[in-house]
């Protein structure tokens, strides 16, 4: 049987009498075809050839012109603003409680309104109201802080609201905080409001006993004063506790919804952000368009630095504008690297965000954008992310932990041993910078005069020497150095099974170490071993990276803070100098008093070295000229209500 | 027959104990803890072991294997652990894109493979012959991710024929725009491996007394070849197939990652490294029924190819 009596068979319109209907292409038909539940039955017949030619050139013409439709409906609609771009992980969902991964509390934080956000355009960072009237002071020496709601915000439309418009008030930030505790929930991020809000721990310990949470309970700490003024007490003095209302996880929600869709939270967010859900196809798209509820908003121009010329940009696109201006975003988690990229350069995308490591010599050759790209107006902005790369030491390890002269002595070595300038040439690329302190820039605390280049540079002279001093000589001549009591020293290097860089830092890990006589081993683990091995501290040395949940020093310092061994704290470093100069610091607002104790930490930390710096991400972004409005911000993944689309730019570059 | 499926049937029942009783011990040996994946970047002791009680894996290993034997006998594997997605919808919502990729695969690659694989028998010996196999040992010697990374460059970007990714929720859409590179690619790269073995088919039967007997009466070459030669060499060809069935529902991960394609592959490798047990329960399970009855079906199809065929 030829192709064609087949085709016609499936399509039912290979008899004489049978054609498709007028109007409709074949796909079309086919399509409706298949839809349809009546079965269809058609008798072969031969047909002469002549006809049989014809038939064949117009399906074949049918198949073009759907395929061309096909490829044409994939573009943006005539006049609508639509920016499409990737992100490099899946994500997981859109329950803001429930999500801890970058790329779903991106969405969230579009979808959903904090209480608190940060200045667009404002560096160092700086917070400011979202759906609170104003900024809290802390009252009480930063035991207390209340939050006055704006009045007039109000959830997109959902069937849970039974056809009513529901304003958000207080008593929805009360319940996703309660929430954030409630241990049905498995929240990442309770750990934001655990221990530290009056009676919050109290009624997460109740629902562990009896099974339920009972967010009708009052909760002491949490007080809702009126309809929209919130209360918040806490069990001791917090000065960065408003950082957390920055983020999506503590983002009012209504509880109508979450009890609605009790079943499949993640699937429907409602919130009363600029834009709204309207499409997810899991780990493949992402579909936001405008909340047409929203109340909108403009851009803030009063902390933007007049001189710096992205800022004179977004200012010059979005003034006088009613944000958000897009109408619909598109977005692909994309995990490979090179569709990434190539999306981008296709010009499939509008956007991509840290363009991929392997793809910079192609992007910004010398430093400078490939003339290509200037040339298609692509613009790019370079970003030093808050989050750093660090190796951490096992203190309680026997072979790497310790606090005697010659154990500090030997991790000391190591640090100095380690080649980071060939980490950041070969293995980054030359992209990222070396980390200076355990506080990355952009964080509220950085020292920018903060230098550990004499204890973190490569010096493997240094090293040698420190290790000749201490007594980690080698004794058997097989090349390698034994410990000061002769027996053997074998450096056990626990690092990620995923990606080529995990395999390149600790090829450089090993071959450093050899030069200095000290035998390291690699060993690569996966994601969830890793996480086990390092709460369980079973470890001798382990890469690591930490990424700022909040902008102050305080997230990143509290990895070495004592009583937080086997959390937050994996290398178990216990000094009690250290804490003592962090709970100092905790009970302290921002002042320069404060950033001298946060610079004697890192002092700390460089001397006994349970950490060896890696770098500070720096990120390359790539947009292109008819994206309006883009400034990378340090907290923020995606600022999606900032952007805008010229539409006559985009559409004359895509011709005709 | 029906003696024979019955029997087979109830030979499956042991395998399916052992499938089951692997994937557990695998793992729970070394699967890794999944309440540590999901607890988060900071989680004390007390939430590991409230997530670990609220996902059963601190039952006693016989709790979790018996609750495991249920699920597989009411088809119903709960929800994955990390997106709270239903196991069922997991699959089902998979499974299109991996079906829209993989059949076409194995319809044009076994097609074309049984054809070349005619030809190139017919002129065994010759420099065409030669010339195919050395393209064909040399295709065999390059890695699928080699093709891949260059495919997609030349095609996807460089000449921009085809999308260098994506898929939507329309299929003839994801057929006629985002399926065929990704599909192009994987009938090249398996049409070497399964031309050489369709070959090996054909010359065996091309030494058959049976084809010199078909000659000598006179018959064509081609009916010779695509009536005899064709008909006995298919019930390798179909148990080679028959092998590859089950990959289909699996899909190529590397496709899928690459095009960005939602398929169950994909979610596969995702669930593994998420230590989402679910989902590797619900899938591995599913794989092994199928596996075991396109394996029947195959040897059902033998009856049919060839009638000599007994079942016993």
């Amino acid at each position: 049987m030829s192709i064609l009596p087949r085709i016609n068979l499936i399509a039912g319109y290979g008899g004489r009498n049978s054609k498709p209907p007028a109007g409709i292409g074949l796909l079309s038909y086919l399509r409706a075809l298949l839809k349809s539940k009546t079965p269809r039955l058609a008798i072969i017949r031969p047909m002469p050839s002549t006809r049989l030619r014809v038939r064949a050139a117009a399906l074949l013409a049918c198949m073009v012109a759907a395929v061309a439709g096909v490829a044409a409906a994939a573009g943006p609609a005539q006049g609508l603003k639509v920016v499409r771009f990737a992100f490099r992980a899946v994500e997981t969902g859109f329950d803001p409680q429930r999500v801890d991964d970058l790329y779903s509390s991106a969405v969230n934080g579009e979808i959903f309104e904090s209480l608190l956000q940060f200045d667009y355009l404002a560096r160092p960072v700086r917070l400011m109201p979202q759906v609170a009237e104003r900024v809290p002071e802390p009252e009480e020496g930063g035991l207390v802080y209340t939050f006055h709601l704006k009045q007039g915000v109000y959830f997109a439309d959902d069937p849970a609201f039974r056809g009513r418009r529901r304003e958000l008030v207080a008593g929805d930030a009360v319940y996703a905080l309660k929430r954030l505790r409630d241990p049905r929930n498995r929240a990442p991020y309770a750990w934001l409001v655990e221990n530290r809000i009056v009676g919050l721990d109290e009624a997460h310990d109740a629902a562990v006993q009896s099974g339920a949470f009972d967010y009708d309970a009052p909760v002491a700490g949490l007080q809702v004063l009126d309809r929209y003024t919130l209360r918040i007490r806490l069990k001791r003095p917090d000065f960065n506790f408003l950082y957390i209302f920055t983020m999506p996880q503590t983002a009012p929600v209504a509880r109508e919804v979450i009890e609605a869709y009790a079943a499949d939270t993640m699937a429907h967010p409602v919130g009363t952000g600029p834009f709204r859900l309207v499409q997810w196809v899991r780990r493949s798209k992402i579909v936001l368009e405008r909340n047409p509820v929203y109340r909108g908003d403009v851009l803030e121009t009063a902390y933007a630095d007049p001189k710096d010329p992205i800022d004179q940009r977004v200012i010059r696109e979005l003034t006088g504008k009613r944000l958000p201006q897009l109408d619909r975003v598109e977005l692909y988690p994309i995990e490979e690297e090179q569709p990434r990229f190539l999306a981008f350069m296709n010009g499939e995308h509008d956007l991509l965000q840290e363009t991929p490591a392997a793809y910079i010599n192609q992007v910004l050759p010398g430093g400078h954008l490939a003339p290509t790209l200037a040339r298609a107006g692509v613009g790019f902005q370079r970003e030093v992310a808050p989050s750093i790369t660090y190796d951490l030491f096992q203190m309680e390890n026997p072979v790497v932990g310790g606090y005697t002269p010659s154990q500090v002595a030997l991790r000391r070595a190591m640090v100095l041993g380690h080649d980071r300038g060939a980490e950041i040439a070969i293995v980054r690329r030359g992209v990222d910078v070396p980390a200076q302190s355990p506080v990355p820039p952009g964080v509220v605390g950085y020292d920018a005069g903060f230098n550990s280049g004499a204890e973190q540079d490569f010096d493997p002279a240094r090293a040698q020497a420190l290790l000749d001093l201490y007594g980690f000589v080698d004794r058997d001549g097989d090349g390698f150095r034994e410990r000061p009591d002769g027996s053997l020293l074998v450096i056990d290097y626990m690092h990620s099974t995923g990606g080529q860089t995990a395999r390149a830092l600790a090829e450089l890990w090993e071959k450093s170490m050899r030069r200095i006589g000290i035998r390291l081993v690699p060993r690569a683990v996966q994601f969830s071993d890793q996480i086990r091995d390092r709460k369980a501290g079973k470890f001798m040395l382990a890469s690591a990276a930490w990424a700022a949940d909040y902008p102050d020093a305080q997230n990143f310092l509290q990895l070495l803070y004592g009583p937080y061994s086997g959390d937050s704290n994996d290398s178990r470093f216990r000094l009690p100098a250290y804490d003592r100069l962090y709970e100092q610091a905790l009970a302290m607002p921002d002042s320069p008093e404060r950033n001298a104790l946060y610079r004697e930490m890192c002092r700390l930390m460089l001397a006994y070295a349970p950490w060896r710096l890696g770098i500070d991400r720096v990120f390359v972004n790539l947009y292109r000229p008819w994206v309006l409005g883009y400034k990378k911000h340090p907290m923020y993944h995606i600022s999606l209500r900032f952007l805008d689309v010229d539409l006559a730019l985009q559409q004359a570059a895509a011709g005709p | 027959m029906t003696a024979f499926i019955l029997r087979r049937l109830w030979q499956m029942v042991p395998t399916l104990a052992g499938v089951i009783l692997l994937v557990f011990f695998l793992f729970n040996w070394v699967g890794g803890d999944p309440a540590l994946v999901l607890a988060g970047k900071v989680a004390d002791p007390a939430t590991i072991a409230n997530i670990r009680r609220q996902l059963g894996v601190d039952q006693p290993y016989w709790v979790q294997l018996w609750i495991f034997v249920k699920q597989v006998f009411t088809f119903d594997f709960g929800r994955s652990w990390s997106t709270n997605e239903e196991v069922a919808h997991v699959i089902l919502t998979r499974i299109g894109p991996t079906l829209t990729i993989m059949v076409p695969v194995m319809l044009i690659g076994t097609t074309l493979a049984v054809l070349f694989a005619v030809l190139v028998a017919y002129v065994r010996g010759t420099l065409t012959d030669r010339i195919v196999m050395i393209v064909a040992t040399t295709a065999m010697s390059v890695s699928f991710l080699v093709y891949i990374i260059v495919f997609q460059w030349l095609f996807g970007f460089r000449f921009g024929i085809f999308p260098v990714q994506g898929w939507t929720d329309d299929f003839w859409t994801n057929l006629t725009r985002y399926a065929p590179l990704p599909i192009i690619l994987a009938v090249l790269v398996g049409l070497a491996p399964e031309l050489r073995l369709y070959r090996s088919f054909f010359l065996e039967e091309l030494e058959q007394d049976y084809v010199r007997t078909a000659r000598a009466k006179g018959l064509s070459e081609a009916r010779v070849l695509l009536r005899h030669v064709l008909r006995n060499a298919l019930i390798p060809i179909l148990t080679n197939i028959g092998i590859y069935l089950p990959g289909l529902f699996v899909g190529s991960f590397l496709l899928e990652v690459f095009f960005a394609i939602p398929g169950l592959g994909r979610e596969i490798i995702g669930a593994v490294n998420r230590s989402d047990f679910p989902v590797i329960k619900a899938v591995t399970v599913y794989l092994a029924m199928f596996t075991m009855l396109v394996n029947l079906l195959v040897d059902l199809a033998y009856r049919f190819v060839d009638p000599r065929v007994t079942f016993r």
